[in-house]
């Protein structure tokens, strides 16, 4: 496994699409943080603390960054037809799934470092870390993020899994991409009208278990900065979704044709 | 193991698309040393045999063995196997070195210096900066060629390798081919179109119809069913075999059912034969002259005049 996680890593670092993407993310990180400065200099001032703590409104672009790591690593696997060098060589399909799954959350974890270290990094450069009246203090604002880096982390590699089950089950990466949105962004919402229309005990059920949707965990999180049993809720409930979308997309990967 | 030597058995072996059967109970047996041909027409069930060999698809029916395993402990035995299926698939963006560095790692080959010996061995070498996606057809078939031979595999499965490449290529793949069967011992399965050049190298071979093998033959047992004769349709042949001998003082000929004798001597003059038997009173019913290489072999026993 590790020489195939090795390997999956000499290719990333070789890929345009892997760097390319995180400098429109990176670019896009300083625009943002840009738009505090000159805020700063124009009218009132947005401190540090202030500044950073409005990441936590941004979780669903974790979710998304889930599905472009996942394609810099399984991208044209079909298309390609690479997968059959690799079976036909006697590695295990598990071994290709996990081993592709790992590397795509090593990325997911290396984008989520370069970019919070980016975009900490701009805010200090660029923003008063002093606190001022009705901003978070830096500390504050870091004891926030934190947390809502901590509750996010589990719940992005579960998104993290449900993508790579998506991109290995459905043969186009387009197709694969809309399955995941569906799955991510969509069915939660499609299940919360189904729960109120139903209503009753069935309803009720749906609007009990949209609650532990990813996005919708993380999401919630802004309102429990602190709470450790919620951090712990999440973590399970991002172990119990990398076991399922694992589980499936392993099912499915081992009875696919390869071709 | 089916017989101490078999690389590779199949034992009616299936693999059904709804009710396309596109193998139907194939039985082949690839013995260590062997350089197999696999000869048959398109849809045959050539690739699909080759890619259940290799893991990519599973079968529906049979059972198969791979250097004497199988089910599921089949798989650490492609480990010995080096395999070019279809068109050879490789990262476009990467170079060759870079694609074939990646599966090194990837397969835990040890020495970097493996990927430069094996892309000098296909010709490859001077292509440092070149992506796999502006290879022409020829270099991705030296490529997939690399990369099967990269783990120096005791059995080489080829699917129409030769596709793509010049004549130089045709001719240099074909002593590769050789070098490594003679050198290596490695047990080679090779399927072409290109008939002539499978029987410049094959050392056995397997026909296949309608995802059957028809019939398993050895080069040496082709050659001699293949070379040309005198077919001579008598109404005793026993008694016109002991005139050839006697008279033209040859036992170059064999007796098959039916009064019919296969002489492989006096074709440059054929009317000795006939002299001799008209003059010892063995009435000659026919004669004609025949011969027949690897294609009209083939031809011949699926019965018809569509190519391979």
């Amino acid at each position: 496994m590790l020489n195939y996680i090795r390997a999956e890593i000499y290719k990333l670092l070789r890929r345009p699409y892997t760097y390319i993407a995180l400098g429109v993310m990176l670019a896009l990180e300083g625009l943002y943080a840009s738009m505090f400065a000159f805020h700063n200099a124009h009218s009132m001032a947005t401190p540090f603390g202030g500044a950073i703590v409005t990441i936590i409104e941004m979780g669903a672009i974790g979710f998304c960054t889930c599905l472009l790591t996942g394609d810099i690593v399984f991208a044209g696997q079909y298309k390609n037809s690479t997968l059959k060098n690799e079976v036909s060589f006697g590695l295990s399909r598990t071994q290709v799934y996990l081993g592709k799954f790992i590397t795509q959350t090593l990325l997911s974890i290396a984008y989520l470092l370069v970019m919070m270290g980016f975009f900490l990094g701009l805010c200090a450069v660029c923003l008063p870390m002093e606190p001022s009246a009705g901003f978070y203090s830096a500390h504050e604002g870091l004891v926030i993020v934190g947390y809502f880096l901590a509750v996010g982390l589990p719940l992005w590699i579960a998104a993290q899994a449900a993508a790579c089950m998506c991109l290995f089950l459905v043969h186009g990466e387009m197709a694969g991409s809309f399955l995941y949105v569906g799955l991510v962004f969509v069915l939660d919402t499609v299940l919360e009208v189904a729960g109120m229309l139903i209503g009753g005990g069935a309803g009720a059920l749906l609007l009990k278990v949209i609650q532990y949707f990813p996005m919708r965990m993380l999401n919630a999180a802004k309102t429990v900065v602190g709470d450790m049993g919620y951090l712990g809720k999440a973590w399970l409930v991002g172990a119990f979704w990398v076991a399922v979308c694992t589980a499936a997309g392993l099912y499915g990967f081992h009875r696919k044709e390869i071709k | 193991m089916a017989e101490n030597t078999a690389v590779l058995a199949t034992y009616g072996l299936q693999k059904a698309y709804g009710a396309c059967m596109a193998l139907d109970g194939a039985n082949m047996m690839v013995r260590r040393g062997d350089i197999y041909g696999l000869v048959g027409r398109n849809g045959a069930g050539k690739t699909t045999l080759m890619r259940m060999v290799t893991g990519q698809s599973q079968p529906t029916g049979g059972e198969m063995e791979l250097f004497g395993a199988s089910g599921k402990n089949m798989r650490p035995q492609r480990r010995r196997t080096g395999a070019m299926i279809e068109i050879p698939s490789f990262s476009p963006f990467l170079t060759a070195r870079e694609n074939l560095e990646y599966y090194r790692l990837q397969r835990g080959i040890p020495g970097k210096q493996t990927v430069d010996e094996v892309l000098e061995l296909v010709d490859l070498a001077g292509t440092e900066k070149k992506k796999f996606k502006a290879f022409s057809l020829g270099m991705k078939q030296r490529l997939g060629l690399a990369l099967a031979l990269m783990n120096h595999p005791d059995f080489l499965i080829l699917d129409e390798p030769i596709n793509g490449l010049d004549p130089e290529g045709v001719a240099e793949f074909r002593h590769l081919l050789r070098q490594l069967n003679q050198e290596r011992q490695t047990t080679i399965l090779i399927s072409s179109h290109i008939l002539s050049e499978l029987s410049a190298i094959a050392t056995r071979y397997g026909f296949m119809e309608q995802g059957r093998i028809l019939e398993e033959i050895s080069a040496q047992a082709l050659h001699d069913k293949c070379r040309t004769c005198l077919r001579l349709e008598v109404d005793d042949a026993s008694r016109a075999a002991a005139i050839l001998q006697t008279e033209l003082g040859t036992d170059k000929f064999e007796v098959l059912p039916g009064n019919v004798i296969q002489l492989y001597d006096c074709l440059d003059d054929p009317k000795r034969a006939s002299y001799a038997l008209a003059q010892n009173g063995v009435a000659l019913l026919a004669m004609e002259q025949k011969g027949a290489n690897l294609e009209a072999y083939f031809l011949n026993l699926i019965g018809g005049g569509r190519h391979a």
